[in-house]
Formats: structure tokens, sequence, C-alpha cells
């Protein structure tokens, strides 16, 4: 047992990367509006690593200064979890998984499991960025994959945009049914 | 769900036949080496030593013994070792009380109950050391909130461990996702993979599919570039070049080769924003080249990059076939696309 003890010590000692990468099952915007707990807009204030499974993983804590809530009750701070951080010299990289960085806005939806901090559903596919045009309009990318239209979504089609932000919220709201 | 892997082929081959009645050009796929960066040092995740011996956690799930498990992994690296043009072997080192995750310094796979990754089937972790960048373990976890199967022919409702399996070990090995399939929306809702070129490609077939239990050219390219047997960079080749829009380098643009010969897609991206890039393994003769926007994904699948990828440009089929030399590189091909 300390034999073990030591040798992890050791290996944790070595970590410097842990990378996940993944099997998706895909989601649609319906699907996620429907199924997440919290859908939020807002800006990234903070984002704090922290182990998890008895100190065995990272993962990061992102604190949401929100903007809107689309769905659910929640305060003015949105707090959520993605795997993967970096704690001290140890950094932990989750391939698949969001990241962000403080001062980016984005509309986040999110599922929660009993009293734990709620969590991006769909892993990366449950967050949507939003950026500035030069002319001051406010889109979403990646450009959503919208209920209602059907067939091969095909890469470079003039037709895949990043959406207004105006019209990406209208959809969602009635998507999600119980949108405020 | 089904999966028709000649629809690319297909479609590629429209494509070519307009790029060269247009002397316009033509698409690709990719694989996608999984590096990093540790201190401003770049590192390319692979195995220094060969076999690498992996263990299986001893825990069941409905419908799959560890035994039966075990057996369907097996038969993942098998078939990932077969590659002829690739050297990297493995070898089951037992069963183990251990979980994957556990920073133990064994590479295990078994199933875990994760509910906070609601949609994610399986997942490969690295434990690197961070003076050396050399790769210590890997981990894959089976989402034991899914149901699952090791029938030979597959089960309906219950995914398959083999295809799986292939897709996760391909990561164990340093491979990152590649893009190379199309995806299609369901008049009921939903989406769903319509064919794949390569199985690391980021979203799963279907359950009760089984037609990713085999290693497609891009996989290939990729696991061989990693660990290249004798003499396969003297009898394969590379193309590299430049992606440009308005001028610029674009981040973050698909290019796919297809070979003209064998009719083989293998790719990759531009990976730095003065859009440089390089897709090796290739088959010598010529290639013709597609570049596409990733218009249609979660770049964050791909890219461990904060600042998202130029997806806003139009498919481009470069208008001119590349020839690929032996042993060498096509040298540096520019190719311009245009704005959406």
């Amino acid at each position: 047992m300390r034999h073990r003890v030591l040798s992890v010590a050791m290996l944790m000692c070595l970590l410097a990367a842990h990378v996940r990468a993944t099997v998706l099952v895909p989601a649609d915007l319906a699907e996620l509006s429907r199924d997440a707990q919290i859908i939020a807009r807002g800006q990234v204030v903070a984002i704090d690593a922290r182990w998890s499974d008895g100190h065995r993983a990272i993962e990061t804590v992102v604190t949401l200064e929100a903007e809107r809530v689309l769905k659910g009750e929640v305060g003015r701070r949105v707090q959520f979890r993605v795997p993967g951080g970096v704690m001290g010299r140890y950094r932990n990289i989750v391939m698949g998984a969001p990241q962000f960085a403080v001062g980016q806005r984005v509309i986040v939806f999110l599922g929660a499991s009993g009293p734990q901090v709620p969590f991006v559903l769909g892993f990366s596919q449950g967050v949507y960025r939003l950026g500035v045009t030069s002319s001051g309009d406010v889109l979403v990318s990646p450009p959503p994959i919208m209920p209602g239209v059907t067939g091969p979504i095909v890469r470079g089609a003039v037709t895949r945009q990043p959406a207004p932000l105006a019209d990406f919220e209208r959809s969602v709201r009635a998507l999600a049914g119980d949108g405020r | 769900m089904t999966r028709r892997p000649s629809a690319t082929r297909r479609g590629w081959s429209v494509l070519l036949s307009l790029a060269l009645v247009m002397t316009v050009s033509s698409p690709a796929f990719a694989y996608l080496k999984f590096g990093f960066q540790l201190d401003g040092k770049e590192f390319t995740l692979r195995w220094s030593r060969s076999p690498v011996m992996y263990f299986v956690s001893d825990v069941d799930v409905p419908g799959v013994s560890v035994s039966q498990f075990q057996g369907a992994v097996a038969v993942a690296f098998t078939t990932w070792e077969s590659v002829p043009s690739a050297s990297i072997a493995y070898t089951f080192g037992g069963f183990t009380r251990g979980l994957p995750g556990e920073n133990d310094g064994r590479t295990t796979l078994g199933f875990m109950n994760a509910p906070e990754l609601d949609r994610v089937l399986a997942s490969t972790s690295y434990l690197v050391d961070g003076d050396t960048g050399e790769l210590l373990e890997s981990d894959i976890f089976f989402n034991s909130a899914f149901a699952w199967s090791t029938a030979q022919a597959g089960e309906r409702g219950r995914w398959d461990v083999e295809s799986i399996a292939l897709h996760e070990i391909g990561h164990l090995s340093g491979l990152g996702h590649s893009a190379i399939g199309e995806t299609e929306l369901l008049s009921g809702g939903g989406r769903r993979v319509q064919s794949i070129g390569s199985v690391m490609f980021p979203i799963a077939l279907g359950s009760g599919d089984i037609s990713g239990r085999r290693l497609m050219p891009d996989d290939i390219a990729g696991i061989s570039d990693l660990y290249p047997e004798a003499g396969f960079n003297d009898t394969t080749g590379s193309v590299s070049g430049r992606i440009t829009k308005n001028g610029a380098g674009v981040f973050g643009a698909h290019i796919v080769a297809f070979d003209l010969r064998g009719g083989e897609l293998v790719g990759n991206f531009s990976l730095g924003h003065d859009g440089q890039f390089s897709i090796a393994g290739l088959r010598p003769g010529p290639h013709a080249l597609r570049i596409e926007p990733i218009d249609d994904a979660d770049t964050d699948s791909f890219f461990d990059d904060t600042e998202p990828p130029d997806v806003n440009f139009r498919t481009t089929v470069f208008e001119r076939l590349v020839i690929v030399p032996r042993g060498g590189d096509s040298g540096a091909v520019q190719i311009a696309v245009q704005p959406k």
C-alpha cells in the first residue's frame, strides 16, 4: 500500500497534462434547449481550477456574470464546471471539452446532477460564443444547428453563418418552452 | 442509424469532375496528431515505448461482462497494431480494481458512471511527464450510463464496445479528432452521421452500428505518421502550403487530400494563424485538395484554443492537382479562399 501511495505521489509530481478526447452523441438546438435546466448569456468573470474525484482529476469552475437568463432560476452570477484545468504545475487538458477565458461572452446550456455545480450539456455542444462585427452586430457561433431544417449539413455553404443574437435567443426561448 | 462511407467519395467524385472540367478544385479529409504546449514547448503525444501495456477494470455493466469487454477492446487494439506501415503494439496486462482516470501509472480501460458527461460515450485521458513530455499513462473510460454491447453483429439500441474502443484507442495512441465526416439533420428532429472517412470523427455513428470497427486511410496515415515503420517516410510523401483569405492566413481551415488513383482521403488543418498546413503519409502521385470551413461543428472538438477558427469562407477546390513525391514534399502550395 505504501509503495502504491508513493507511486501515485511520484506520478502526480510528473503530471503536467491530462488530456481527454471523446465520442459524442450529437445534439441539436432543440434538444439542448429542452434538456437544459439553465440557459444563460453572459461574460466570463472568473475561472478557478480545483481537484475533483477524490484528488484524481482536475476540473474548472467557470463564473459567468449573467446578462440574460433564457431558462431556469439563477442569480446574477452563474457557475458551472468543465473537466480539465490548471493546478499549479499540473495541467489537465480535456480535448473536446469547452474552454473559456475571462472576458469572453457566451451562451451556455447547463445541466445539473444533484447539489453539485451545474455542468455544460453535451460537453462542448452546449456552448455558443458571441462576437461583435465591425458594424457592431452581435453574432452567435458556431452557426447553430437549427430545428426545422433537414438534410445534409454542407460545409462552406453561404447559409452556414453565425446567427444574429436576437434571432438566436428568440429561437432558444421558443424551443425551451418555459423561457422568460 | 446508417453509415454510408461511399457518400463522401461520391461527393469527391462529383466535385473532382467539376474541378477537372472547370479547372477549379476539389475536397479532402483529415487526421490530426494530438499535440499540446508546456512552458512554451510544443509536444506531440506519442508513446516512446512499445508494446503499450493496458489493463481492464473489473467492472461489469448490464449486457457486457468484464471478459466480453476485454475481448472487444483486445480486437480493437489488434486492429490498430495490424496497420503494416505503423510500428506501435499493445499488450494486455490483466484485470485490475483500478478505474480509468486514476493516476496510478497503469493504462486502464473500463466502465464508469459519469452523469455530468451526458452525451459522452467514452473519453480518453493522458498522464504526461511535464518535464519531458513523455506519455506515461492513458486511460479510457466508457460511460456506463449508456447501454453497451459486444454482439458480433451489433445490437439494436446498444453502443458497440469495439467501435467506440477503436476510436478511443486512436486517441490513446496520440491521434486527435478527424473532421472527415458528414452529418445530416433529420426531419423528426435530431442530427446523425451520414458518412465518415475516419474512425476518429468525433460524433458517434449510432447505437447498434458496427461499421466503425474498420480503420480508414485517414486513420492509417495518422498512426503511420506517428509510429512509422522503417521505410514509411521514404515510400510516402506530403503536401504542405498555406491557406489565405484576403491575403491573410486562415486558422482552422480543413484541408483534405484526395488520391486520384486510389480514392483515399487524408486531411489535416491549418493550425496556425499564418494559415500553414501539412498533410503527411500520402501515397505518391497526383492529389486534389479541398479546403473547407468547420462551420458544422463545435470546434472545441478539434482545437485546444479559446479563439475560434475562421469559418467564414466558402469551400474551395484547389485549381490544380498537386503531385506528391516519393519521400518528399509537394513544395509550398498557396491556396486562396473567398469569404462567404
